[in-house]
């Protein structure tokens, strides 16, 4: 069977599918008895051990499938949850990233089996059923063997099928009659419309040879059509197997039939192409399942709660059904573009409305209209491209678990505004900074247990991730209650390094002393760990937000803790922006840094440290000659009162002084490429309505 | 490109630009579009050669001047001026100042003299060899050293 097509949407879901075991195992850890989560995680596993052997990933299924039966036996009460049975989960759930990030690079899942990971697992189940039921330890030791031979064609999906104890008399007798029993997969096309019409077409066509005993979903769900695009059949019958495929599909639109003989008493084994040894072993694992499951729950009626777990399960792979499309991130950048265009040439319209004079209220309308139209197509495009940062960020438990373990430190995160939305790609881009500021507050933040009950803190350190929206930015803050920054230690550190000399050292400020740690090849933690101090962290964070026009900000306090604050902007490709006139060039402000424009006369102006400011409210404010900094001639008189537009940046100002205003306009941001990259305060360029291109001044840099 | 020069019997064509009164050739492969001189929007803080960007149908492409980049008099803007817009592997789409474009040769691999390279200085640095066409020599323009950023 090809399945390379689904290859895409198979690393999607399980993406998804691993992100949600992470969160569940997290929260199982802090509540073992939630039977919710616990169904949650059994249900996520068993999807993804369909998927990877629908998609043919043979040691995945096997990990998953092994898995599911700890998450099976933990459902069913045998085994109770343990600490360390959630380090094993975890640390399957490592290997299962692993096999994905192969699938991902190369399409092969790798050849790592994890034995030691499965043993570990088939421990769990031995030592958790030894009280309950000895005879179901050995038969799910010997699982693992029974779903190799299964992986391997794909969709014998009859196999999960469970046999009640009446079903499995009835079939008993059959055989006994000298008729066969089969297991039948039944794959519909996925073109297939009416695959309920289908399905019964099936049913009947069996029918006529044979008998039909069990079907997964029920026959009643396969008629409402509430199943995925295959179900599975126990059939009797004195037909030969290549009959009764062949009774299948003879209806049309079935893409595929797999059967093979049924043994009543190991539910659905496979009897051909696995060796006979293994075989054997896998028959009583496959038959002790259905046992073991209902005795500790209702051992007086086993077959009607061996059928309630069946009928579980159609429901149980998709929670509820959602109205989404997945869209290629491509199509989107496309479809941004073109907005990106539309928008450039409605300016053009203007400016050419604008130049040939004649006032026409009915064009002016139009184009009105128009504007009106390209803003909301703008903002409905932005949209559909933000995603809230959850993404991203739900991996962070996990990895502040492990961190507590690797580094014998109690600590506990919190974390608020996961819905906070930002487009795609920063979201994408923002996990790594995060992660390490997170490393970084939990290996040098937080001081160790000891440490913290000298100084009257709780033991367990907090860390706090909080993230909201500030007019046109999204804030990401890191924080922690640890030892905040001792900024001597930074000072001796640089001076070690030869980053700075002792004379430099001596008149720091606290802030620059801070921003010493964004220094490449800088880490104070004096040992190096596995966790941080490897020296390439802060700076590589530092210029990856850079890179997505954010920027970080470091507020500490020696002994009370640190708060690393991230400020993103909502959006990369269109903004808001003041044009002004410098000389003969128009450049750019982006409107969401900008505070106020303001009109000061030339005696206004004074100097601080041979400086020229401003007061203004009463602020002082530095004042930036644009023309000065640009390199072109001011075509202002002197004498003339000063355009000044104040920017900020966090909670600094300065006054950038500026020829004329021309007034706020919708621009698209055009990268200037990698070939012009050394001019920093410039951090773009855009086409203007008149064809033109404007550069635009990234205010930030200016401060 | 050496590679390909070394095929014998293969032939390659070149655009011939004017710089000053030197003949110059730009293997035809790596040229997008030739457009008119427009106005050229002047980036602050960068080398003297990078003359700026230009929106070439909505996109925004940076334009160096040859002659600066080649220590020749700086470029004066004629009727016959012309913006060759190049595609490069490695650095994208780049435009380049050219006085005149001239014409289309189509060079046997036998027509075109590898440049030796103990005789490299500054000026044939930016060579990867000499054609001869028509009585005539052409400079034969290596153009990742011209668009090389200088170190």
């Amino acid at each position: 069977m090809d399945v390379s097509q689904y290859l895409e949407i198979f690393l999607d879901e399980t993406s998804e599918h691993l992100q949600n075991l992470n969160t569940q195992i997290l929260a199982l850890e802090q509540e073992p008895g939630n039977m919710d989560t616990i169904n949650e995680i059994f249900r996520a596993a068993h999807s993804l051990k369909g998927m990877a052997g629908t998609m043919g990933y043979k040691r995945m299924q096997n990990l998953t499938h092994d898995m599911e039966n700890v998450f099976s036996e933990v459902r069913n009460g045998n085994i109770s949850v343990k600490a360390g049975m959630i380090d094993v989960l975890f640390q399957c759930l490592d290997a299962l990233e692993e096999y994905t990030t192969n699938i991902r690079e190369n399409a092969d899942e790798g050849t790592n089996d994890n034995e030691p990971l499965i043993k570990q697992l088939n421990d769990i189940l031995n030592g958790g059923e030894g009280e309950e039921s000895g005879a179901a330890a050995p038969a799910e030791a010997a699982a693992p063997a029974a779903a190799a031979p299964t992986g391997s064609s794909g969709g014998r999906k009859w196999l999960d099928i469970k046999l009640g104890d009446s079903e499995r008399s009835v079939l008993k007798g059959a055989i006994e009659e000298g008729k066969k029993v089969y297991g039948l997969t039944v794959k519909v096309q996925e073109s297939c419309i009416l695959k309920a019409a289908r399905a019964f077409l099936v049913f009947k066509a069996i029918e006529e040879i044979g008998e039909i005993i069990l079907s997964n979903p029920s026959a009643q769900d396969i008629e409402d059509e509430k199943f995925d695009l295959d179900f599975s059949l126990i059939v009797i019958s004195d037909a030969e197997l290549d009959q009764v495929i062949a009774a299948a599909k003879s209806v049309s639109e079935i893409e595929e039939v797999t059967g093979d003989a049924v043994d009543p008493d190991s539910s659905a084994a496979p009897k051909e192409e696995a060796e006979p040894a293994k075989t054997e072993e896998a028959k009583p694992a496959e038959a002790a399942k259905p046992e073991a499951k209902p005795a500790p729950a209702a051992p007086a009626a086993p077959a009607a709660s061996g059928k309630k777990a069946e009928e579980k399960k159609p429901t149980a792979g998709k929670p509820v059904v959602n109205r989404t499309v997945r869209v290629d991130i491509e199509k989107l950048d496309t479809l941004m573009n073109l907005v990106s265009e539309l928008i450039i040439a409605k300016n053009s319209l203007v400016s050419a409305s604008a130049a040939s004079g004649t006032s026409n209220t009915a064009v002016n309308e139009q184009i009105e209209y128009l504007e009106s139209v390209t803003t909301s197509l703008h903002e409905s495009v932005m949209k559909v491209r933000m995603v809230p940062i959850e993404s991203t960020v739900s991996k962070f438990p996990r990895m502040v678990r492990d961190l507590q373990k690797k580094l014998g430190k109690k600590m506990e995160l919190y974390m608020t505004g996961e819905e906070t939305e930002l487009d795609r790609t920063v979201v994408d881009e923002i996990g790594d900074p995060l992660m390490h500021l997170l490393r970084n507050s939990a290996d040098h933040g937080l001081e160790s247990a000891e440490v913290r009950r000298e100084r009257g803190k709780p033991e367990v350190g907090s860390i706090f991730l909080d993230a909201y929206q500030d007019g046109n930015n999204v804030v990401i803050e890191v924080r922690d209650d640890g030892n905040g920054i001792d900024t001597k230690a930074v000072r001796d550190k640089a001076i070690e390094r030869g980053i700075i000399t002792p004379e430099q050292a001596e008149n720091m400020s606290e802030k620059d002393s801070i921003d010493l740690l964004f220094h490449a090849g800088f880490s104070t933690a004096k040992v190096v760990s596995d966790v941080s101090g490897r020296g390439v962290g802060l700076d590589v964070v530092k210029s990856k937000i850079e890179a997505l026009s954010g920027e970080v900000e470091v507020k500490s306090k020696l002994g009370e803790g640190s708060s690393w604050i991230i400020r993103l902007p909502l959006t990369l490709a269109i903004i808001q922006a003041l044009m002004v006139d410098i000389g003969n060039e128009k450049y750019a402000i982006s409107l969401g840094s900008i505070q106020t424009i303001e009109d000061i006369a030339p005696s206004d102006v004074k100097f601080v440290q041979a400086k020229e400011v401003i007061q203004l409210r009463d602020l002082v404010i530095p004042l930036i000659r644009l023309n000065e900094i640009l390199d072109v001639e001011s075509k202002k008189d002197p004498n003339d009162n000063l355009v000044v537009v104040v920017v900020k940046k966090g909670d600094k100002q300065a006054g950038l002084v500026v020829d004329e205003l021309i007034g706020q306009q919708e621009i698209v941001i055009k990268s200037l490429g990698k070939y012009i990259n050394k001019c920093k305060i410039i951090s773009g360029a855009t086409v203007l309505g008149d064809g033109e291109v404007a550069l635009i001044l990234d205010a930030n840099t200016l401060i | 490109m050496d590679a390909e020069l070394k095929v014998v019997g293969e032939t390659t064509q070149f655009i011939v630009i004017k710089l000053g009164d030197e003949q110059y050739g730009i293997d035809i492969k790596y040229i997008d579009n030739i457009v008119r001189m427009q106005h050229i929007t002047r980036v602050p803080k960068v080398d003297a050669y990078l003359k700026g960007v230009i929106n070439l149908r909505g996109e925004v492409i940076p334009v160096m001047s040859i002659r600066i980049k080649m220590g020749l008099e700086p470029d004066v803007e004629t009727k016959s001026s012309r913006i060759i817009i190049l595609k490069l592997e490695q650095q994208g789409t780049i435009g380049v100042i050219v006085d005149e474009v001239k014409e289309v040769v189509t060079l046997e691999n036998d027509q075109i003299e590898k440049i030796a390279y103990d005789s490299k200085d500054d000026k044939n640095s930016f060579l990867c060899g000499i054609g001869k066409y028509d009585g005539g020599l052409i400079s034969l323009l290596d153009l990742n050293s011209v668009v090389l950023e200088n170190v």
